[in-house]
């Protein structure tokens, strides 16, 4: 075999020594996935301050300046926070500490961003999963100010949608009520309903057919037809407000 | 022009298409991953990649005898295939992020790599080639070998800055040996591998 010229191999060997000097002096730059959050920048070009050689970045690096029972309550140089957070729930009320299961305090690829993981909440202690107030607010909105039901019934704890609705626990949509939302909820408003929005049950034609039965109590339409296929129990209405107060 | 249209079919389309088809792949590949949100499918694509790379290597090692066994010409399509699947998951690997600097020296010096092989495949295999042919034509025409020879020095001169290729393709090597040894070191002292 040709021998090769030695002053290739220094050439690669000095290669070797300035990249492993640029990569204590600069790691940021030169090794770092991604600059740090805001609250770590300091930390930048202290790679050890989090990682542990050939093991990682570890929880207890991350509780020896992060006390567990101080995250929300405290911050790490001691200043109280005035108002509770939901970090408190976050931090405080899972079945394990494994920070790393959602912070990655190197920010994602400028091109997509994506390196935060998403919170799980089988994380969560069973009984404050099963409190979405203790972090989550009630929505406001019309869908749901008057919504008594628990929050899982029609939101899975992945993301806020799509969510499920199962309307024939309320009134069965058959094929002759397939009509939009706002025939029967006037102004996006799913606390109330009306019967009344479509031809075929004006109130003049509603109130005739249900006095002639002697019902005079016809206004809350779905207590007695929930389910437009199936006819209502005989002598229900005129129980309640029909002929018994005549 | 049937001469020039051979050179295209032969040389010039498989040398473009071949780069072509590694670059679009792995954007390809990248892309799917992200549309699927399997980006951590990408993060170990680099250990398959490296040791597919780190394969093809027996042809080198077999060439500067390091090793004696396996066939030389059949070690050289291996080399080819195992460093050119390496690179695309490698370059799947890299995705389009631009973070740490010595990842991105590691996969240019990778890609120049991989130039300068596919360069060498084909330019080397064509300059033989044409030269054969132009001096199988001179000797039909009866040319002394004396003239022959000089009619050629200028191809000679090219073919021999042609195979020069192989003194590139080697230090482009150690140059992306280094830099994937620094990436490689710099991951397992600092991840969790969890």
């Amino acid at each position: 075999m040709k021998k090769r010229p030695p002053i290739l191999w220094i050439v690669v060997a000095l290669n070797l020594v300035v990249l492993v000097a640029l990569v204590f002096a600069y790691p940021h730059l030169m090794i770092s996935p991604g600059p740090l959050v805001k609250g770590h920048e300091e930390l930048a070009t202290d790679c050890f301050a989090c990682h542990a050689a050939w093991r990682g970045a570890s929880t207890s690096r991350c509780t020896d300046c992060h006390a567990v029972a101080d995250v929300g309550v405290k911050t790490t140089k001691g200043v109280p926070i005035p108002s509770r957070t939901v970090e408190v729930s976050f931090h405080q009320e899972l079945i394990e500490q494994d920070c790393m299961a959602c912070h990655s305090d190197h920010q994602g690829p400028k091109l997509t961003k994506r390196s935060r993981k998403p919170f799980s909440h089988a994380l969560l202690k069973v009984a404050v999963k099963e409190q979405c107030s203790t972090c989550h607010a009630a929505p406001k909105d019309t869908v749901h100010r008057a919504v008594k039901v628990e929050c899982s019934q029609c939101h899975g704890d992945k993301a806020w949608k799509p969510a499920t609705f199962d309307h024939d626990q309320y009134f069965v949509l058959d094929r002759d009520h397939q009509a939009s939302c706002e025939t029967c909820h006037k102004n996006n408003d799913y606390s109330r309903y009306t019967c009344y929005g479509c031809h075929e049950h004006s109130e003049a034609k509603v109130r005739a057919e249900h006095l002639k039965e002697g019902i005079r109590d016809f206004q809350k339409c779905v207590e007695c037809h929930r389910d437009p296929r199936v006819e209502p129990e005989k002598g229900r209405g005129r129980d309640r407000g029909g002929r018994k107060r005549d | 022009m049937p001469l020039k249209a051979r050179l295209f079919q032969r040389e010039v389309l498989p040398f473009v298409a071949s780069f072509a088809l590694l670059a679009a792949l792995a954007l390809a590949l990248d892309g799917l991953l992200h549309l699927f949100d399997l980006l951590w499918v990408g993060r170990w694509l680099g250990i398959p990649g490296t040791l597919l790379i780190i394969g093809s290597t027996a042809y080198s090692l077999r060439k500067r005898k390091l090793i004696r066994s396996g066939h030389p010409a059949k070690l050289l399509r291996w080399h080819e295939l195992l460093a050119w699947l390496g690179s695309l998951l490698v370059l799947v690997h890299a995705g389009v992020h631009f973070n740490a600097i010595l990842g991105w020296l590691a996969v240019w010096a990778m890609l120049i790599n991989v130039g300068s092989g596919l360069t060498g495949k084909f330019l080397l295999d064509r300059s033989r080639r044409r030269m054969e042919e132009a001096r199988q034509r001179m000797r039909a025409r009866g040319l002394p070998e004396g003239e022959l020879e000089d009619q050629l020095y200028w191809d000679s001169l090219t073919f021999d800055a042609v195979k020069q290729w192989r003194v590139v393709h080697f230090p482009i090597t150690l140059a992306f040996a280094v830099l994937a040894t620094a990436h490689i070191v710099a991951t397992f002292l600092f991840w969790g591998w969890q």
